[in-house]
C-alpha cells in the first residue's frame, strides 16, 4: 500500500490529534463546587441536550469510537482501490513537442507550449507513487530533459524548463533516445538473466498536436505509445515556399516568389507586402480558399488552397535582406514572415573543362547562345591541373559560378559548383567500380529542379560508370542496378556526377540537353545570384567559407544579439544555433569585412498545419490518442477524508459543549 | 455556615436575630388570616361563630329556646316584638410557621437558613403580641422539632432559643415533613412556609397535605443571591450539598439564560400553584433587608396589617 499524500495527511494529524487531545484535556479538569442544589443545573443541562444532535449516540462513547474504527477502515479501504486498480506503477518516457507549431497561440490566449506543459504536469501528477518517468523534449533534434526518475518534482521543474523553438518536428530521434534509455533502464534495473522478448520498454507518452515531418518513415515497436492531443486551433496563414532570386539573363532586376497557403476552414483575403531591408516594395492581395480537411497524413500534397505570389520584378543593385510579412493576425504567426538575403549582381561565370573540340564548341555554343552567359572560359584538362591557383580560385573559392569537366577526374576541387560528364571528382566517399554496358535509364526523379521539363526517354547511350556513392548522394537517373546521374552535396561543394562520357550518348543531340543545362546553371549557379543554401529551416546548419585572414566570426542573431566564434578551420565555418527564425548576419573580421547573410525560415506545410492531428499514425501504425484535457482525475478522497476530521472534530466539540455543559 | 456552639448562646444570638427596636416596630403588626378559622380557645380574633363578645353582629327573631339574656330589651319596648341582639365572638389564631432547615439553607450571602430564622422570629413575635397562638416547626427530610401552643410575649426567648438552636442540615423533605406536620396539627389556622424549595421530591405533595387540613397558607421561597445570579465561570463539577449529586458544566452563556429561565419558571410555577390553591406566595432574596421585607413588603402583599 502507498500513501500519495502522505504529507497532507501528517499535516492534518499535526493539527487534528492536539485538538483531539486538548479537548479531551478540557474535559477532564474541572473545578468542584458546592452549591445549595443542583436541581435546576440538571434541569439547564437537560433543557440543553435535548435540542442537541446524536442525543442518542453521545451517551454512548462506545458507539462514537466504534464510528471512528468505521471511518478509519473505510479510508483503509478506499485509499489503496484507488491506487491499485487504477495506476500499478509505470515507466514512463513523455515526448514534449517544443517545434514551431507549438507556439500556436490557443483561444484562450495561451501557447501550445504551455498547455502541453500543463498536460504532462498533471500526467505527472497523475503517476502512481514507484513510478519512473523521463522527459525528452524533441523538434527536428531531440534532448533529454529529465532522465529517468521518481521525483515527480524535479520532473515537473524539468518539464517547465521547456520552451517551444521554430524547428520543425521530427520525433525519430526522439524514439531512438526513448527507446534506448528505457532499454538501459530496464536492463539496469532487472533481474540478472533477463529475456530480451520479454523486455517491455517503458510507455511512451506524445504530448503534441501530432504533426511530424517524418510520421510515415518512424515506427514504434515493443512499446505502447499515447499521443496527447494539445491544441485546437486551426486558423492559419502562412508562407510555405519562398524564393528569392536575381534573374539570370538580367542580373539587376530581382524577382520574390513566395507560396502562401491557408490552413483554416474559412476563405480569407490578406495583403501579402514585400519588404526590402524594411522598406515596403510591393503589396499583392490574396484570396485563399478554405483548407481541405487533412488529418490522417500531414503530408504537402494534402494542403490545397495555397497560391503562388510572384511579386512584381524590380531593379535593385545592392545587396539586401528581402522580406515579405502577411497582414493577418492567425494563431501561428511564427509562418506569416519569411526572408531571404540577396547578394550584389554578378555576371555568371562558366569554366568548360574538355579535351575534345566538338564538345567544347558545343558547350560554349550553348552557353552562349541558349543560355546567355557569356563569360565562359574554355580550358584543356591538362591546363586545368597545371593552371595557377589565381586563375581557378578567389579568397579560396573557385572563381567560377559553374564548374563543367568533360571526361575528366580531379582533385582541384574549390569550393563551389562542378559537372562531371564521364568523369568524377576525386573525393574520398566516391569510387569507380567498372563500366556498365546498358544503353537505357530505368527511372529518373521528373521532379527534381535538374530534370525538370527533361525528357530521357529518347536518350540513348553505350555504357556508363559503375559507381559507388555515398549515403548521402541524391540519385537522380537509375539503370537496372546502377547510378547514371548523381547530385553530391558537400560542404562547400556540389558535384554533379553523369556516368558517362557525352560522346558516348546521344543526349547532346537532344533538344533535352540545352533545358538540362539550363536547370544544371539555374539549381547549381544560381546560388551565385541567389545562393538557396543560404535559405535555411531553423535548426539547420549553415556552412560559411572562411576568406582569408579572418580570425573572428562574429553572428548576429535574430534578436541582435552578438556571437562570437574563433576561426578554426581554414576554409569553411559552420554555425548550427539557429532555431529562431530570422535573419543570421555573419561578419569576418579579415581586411574586406566580409558579409554573409543567412536566413532562417519556416517554409514547412507541416509545420504550418496546426489543425492538431487527432489521428496519428506513424508508418500506417496508428496511435492511441487521448484528448489532453480530459486526461486529469484528480483523486477525491484525501478531501473526502479531510472533511470527515473536520466534521469529527466538529462533532466532538459539540459533544463537549452539550454535554460538560 | 456552621456555628460553633459557643457562638450559638442565647445572649448572643438575641439580637442577632431580631434587635429591640425592630420588635418593637413589631408589635403594632398583626398576622391577618383571610379565613376566619374555629378554634377551641377564645381569644382576640372574631370567629365565625356568634358568641359573646362586645362586637355587634346582628338581630334575629326571637324563638323558642333562646338564652332569654341575648333579647334586646330597648328594641321589645318600643316594637312590642322580641328580638335576640347576636355579638360577634372573638378567638384566638393558630399561627405555624414551618421553617425549613435542610442543608441547603446553610448557602447564601447572606445565608438563607438565617434569614429564614429571623422573619420566623419575627412572625413569631408578630403572632404572640397579638395573642395568637404561635407554633413553630422546623423540619428537613423530616419534622425535626416542633413547638405548639405558644402564647403571649413572654413565649418570646424560648422561641429564640428554639430557632438559635436548630441546626441546619441534612436533606429536604417537604412532602414528608407536611405529611408529618398536618397529622400533628390538626387545628385549622395560618400556615407560613419559609423555605427555598431546592427539593428534589417536588413541593406539591407538601401542599396538598396542608391544603388538606383546609389551612390558609403563605409561601415565603428564599433564595440567595448566588443562586438568582450565579457567578460561576469555567469548567466546575457542582456537587449537591445535600445529596452530594454532582453535575459537570461548562459555563457559557446559554447556559447560564437556561438556568435562569429554570429558575424563573419554577419560582412561576410555585407561585402559580399557590395561587390556584388559595395561598399566598411571596419571594424573597437574602440581599434585600429581612426587616423592610416585614415591615414593607409583607405588609403590602397583606401577610401582616
Amino acid at each position: 500500500m502507498s500513501f500519495l499524500t502522505w504529507p497532507a495527511a501528517l499535516m492534518a494529524a499535526s493539527i487534528s490529534i492536539p485538538l483531539l487531545l486538548l479537548l479531551y484535556f478540557l474535559k477532564l479538569r474541572r473545578v468542584e463546587r458546592t452549591i445549595s442544589s443542583t436541581l435546576l443545573w440538571k434541569k439547564a443541562i437537560q433543557d440543553l441536550q435535548v435540542n442537541a444532535p446524536f442525543q442518542k449516540l453521545r451517551k454512548n462513547l462506545l458507539l462514537l469510537l466504534q464510528f471512528l474504527l468505521l471511518l478509519a477502515v473505510l479510508m483503509a479501504i478506499a485509499g489503496p482501490v484507488v491506487n491499485f486498480v487504477r495506476q500499478p506503477e509505470r515507466n514512463v518516457v513523455l515526448l514534449i513537442d517544443q517545434s514551431a507549431s507549438m507556439r500556436t497561440k490557443e483561444a484562450d490566449g495561451r501557447l501550445r507550449i504551455d498547455l502541453a506543459r500543463e498536460a504532462a504536469r498533471d500526467f505527472v501528477d497523475n503517476l502512481p507513487s514507484g513510478s519512473k518517468a523521463m522527459v525528452v523534449a524533441f523538434s527536428d533534434r531531440a534532448e533529454v530533459v529529465c532522465t529517468f526518475t521518481n521525483d515527480k518534482r524535479r520532473l515537473k521543474d524539468r518539464i517547465d524548463s521547456i520552451e517551444a523553438t521554430d524547428a520543425k518536428s521530427r520525433i525519430g530521434e526522439a524514439l531512438q533516445l526513448a527507446v534506448a534509455y528505457s532499454s538501459s533502464f530496464v536492463e539496469t534495473t532487472g533481474d540478472a538473466g533477463f529475456n530480451p522478448e520479454s523486455l517491455q520498454i517503458a510507455d511512451i507518452e506524445l504530448f503534441g498536436d501530432g504533426r511530424l515531418t517524418d510520421a510515415a518513415d518512424e515506427f514504434v515497436t515493443r512499446a505502447r505509445m499515447t499521443h496527447h492531443i494539445i491544441g485546437q486551433a486551426s486558423d492559419n496563414v502562412g508562407i510555405t515556399a519562398y524564393d528569392v532570386r536575381r534573374e539570370i539573363d538580367r542580373p539587376g532586376v530581382v524577382s520574390v516568389f513566395a507560396e502562401i497557403q491557408n490552413f483554416g476552414d474559412k476563405p480569407v483575403t490578406l495583403d501579402a507586402s514585400l519588404f526590402l531591408d524594411d522598406k515596403l516594395k510591393d503589396v499583392q492581395q490574396v484570396t485563399l480558399g478554405p483548407a481541405s480537411i487533412a488529418t490522417s497524413r500531414p503530408a504537402s500534397d494534402d494542403l490545397l488552397s495555397g497560391r503562388n505570389v510572384l511579386f512584381e520584378p524590380f531593379d535593385h543593385d545592392a545587396g539586401g535582406v528581402l522580406t515579405v510579412k502577411l497582414s493577418r493576425d492567425d494563431s501561428f504567426p511564427l509562418d506569416n514572415v519569411a526572408s531571404g538575403p540577396i547578394d550584389p549582381p554578378r555576371a555568371l561565370r562558366v569554366l568548360v573543362v574538355a579535351d575534345d573540340r566538338e564538345i567544347a564548341y558545343m558547350m560554349e555554343r550553348v552557353f552562349r547562345d541558349a543560355l546567355e552567359i557569356n563569360d565562359v572560359t574554355l580550358m584543356g584538362a591538362g591546363n586545368y591541373e597545371d593552371a595557377e591557383e589565381s586563375e581557378l580560385a578567389v579568397e579560396g573559392r573557385s572563381a567560377f559560378d559553374l564548374v563543367v569537366l568533360s571526361d575528366h577526374d580531379t582533385a582541384r576541387l574549390f569550393p563551389g559548383n562542378y559537372i562531371f560528364f564521364g568523369g568524377v571528382p576525386k573525393i574520398d566517399s566516391l569510387t569507380v567500380d567498372g563500366d556498365v554496358e546498358e544503353n537505357f535509364f530505368v527511372t529518373w526523379r521528373e521532379g527534381h529542379p535538374l530534370l525538370r521539363y527533361v525528357t530521357l526517354d529518347n536518350v540513348y547511350t553505350r555504357k556508363w560508370k559503375r559507381l559507388n556513392l555515398p549515403p548521402h548522394a541524391a540519385r537522380l537517373v537509375d539503370g537496372e542496378d546502377s547510378t547514371v546521374m548523381a547530385l553530391i552535396t558537400d560542404p562547400g561543394h556540389r558535384y554533379l556526377v553523369v556516368a558517362f562520357g557525352l560522346l558516348d550518348t546521344n543526349f547532346r543531340m537532344q533538344p533535352a540537353f540545352p533545358i538540362f543545362m539550363q536547370n544544371a546553371v539555374d539549381y547549381l549557379a544560381g546560388g551565385a545570384v541567389t545562393d538557396s543554401s543560404r535559405l535555411i529551416a531553423p535548426g539547420d546548419t549553415f556552412t560559411v567559407p572562411t576568406p582569408p585572414g579572418a580570425q573572428m566570426m562574429t553572428v548576429v542573431r535574430p534578436d541582435g544579439t552578438e556571437e562570437e566564434v574563433a576561426v578554426e578551420d581554414r576554409h569553411t565555418m559552420t554555425y548550427g544555433r539557429t532555431r529562431e527564425i530570422g535573419s543570421y548576419l555573419v561578419k569576418f573580421d579579415d581586411k574586406d569585412k566580409t558579409t554573409e547573410t543567412f536566413c532562417a525560415n519556416i517554409l514547412d506545410a507541416t509545420e504550418s498545419t496546426i489543425r492538431p492531428n487527432k489521428a496519428l499514425t506513424l508508418s500506417g501504425q496508428a496511435i492511441e490518442t487521448v484528448s489532453g484535457d480530459v486526461e486529469v482525475n484528480e483523486p477525491l478522497w484525501p478531501w473526502a477524508v479531510g472533511l470527515a476530521l473536520v466534521l469529527l472534530l466538529v462533532e466532538w466539540w459539540i459533544y463537549n459543549r452539550r454535554v460538560m455543559i | 455556615m456552621a456555628e460553633t456552639p459557643a457562638a450559638r448562646s442565647v445572649a448572643s444570638k438575641d439580637a442577632q436575630l431580631l434587635d429591640p427596636d425592630f420588635l418593637a416596630r413589631l408589635e403594632q403588626l398583626e398576622i391577618v388570616s383571610r379565613k376566619i378559622h374555629a378554634s377551641r380557645q377564645k381569644g382576640e380574633r372574631k370567629s365565625k361563630r356568634k358568641g359573646e363578645s362586645a362586637e355587634f353582629a346582628d338581630y334575629r327573631n326571637y324563638v323558642v329556646g333562646d338564652d332569654l339574656r341575648h333579647i334586646d330589651w330597648n328594641i321589645y319596648a318600643r316594637l312590642d316584638r322580641l328580638f335576640l341582639k347576636l355579638f360577634l365572638e372573638e378567638e384566638d389564631l393558630n399561627v405555624s410557621i414551618i421553617v425549613d432547615v435542610s442543608g441547603s439553607m446553610a448557602h447564601g450571602k447572606p445565608q438563607k437558613g438565617m434569614y429564614a430564622k429571623r422573619v420566623a422570629a419575627a412572625m413569631a413575635y408578630i403572632g404572640l403580641c397579638n395573642y395568637d397562638r404561635v407554633n413553630l416547626c422546623a423540619y428537613n427530610d423530616r419534622v425535626a422539632d416542633f413547638r405548639q401552643g405558644m402564647r403571649g410575649r413572654r413565649m418570646m426567648p424560648q422561641i429564640v432559643k428554639f430557632l438559635e438552636e436548630m441546626p441546619i442540615e441534612g436533606k429536604s423533605h417537604f412532602a414528608a415533613a407536611a405529611r408529618q406536620f398536618a397529622l400533628r396539627q390538626s387545628q385549622k389556622g395560618v400556615v407560613l412556609i419559609l423555605s427555598d424549595f431546592m427539593d428534589k421530591g417536588g413541593f406539591e405533595a407538601g401542599f396538598r397535605y396542608l391544603l388538606g387540613r383546609n389551612m390558609d397558607i403563605y409561601v415565603l421561597q428564599i433564595l440567595s443571591p448566588e443562586e438568582v445570579n450565579p457567578e460561576l465561570a469555567g469548567d466546575l463539577k457542582l456537587v449537591d450539598c445535600e445529596d452530594e449529586d454532582v453535575a459537570e458544566v461548562t459555563i457559557s452563556k446559554p447556559l447560564l439564560d437556561k438556568y435562569k429561565a429554570n429558575l424563573q419558571a419554577y419560582c412561576e410555577s410555585i407561585r402559580s400553584y399557590c395561587m390556584r390553591r388559595g395561598a399566598s406566595y411571596y419571594l424573597a432574596i437574602t440581599d434585600h433587608p429581612f426587616e423592610s421585607l416585614v415591615l414593607n413588603y409583607l405588609r403590602q402583599r397583606g401577610l401582616v396589617r
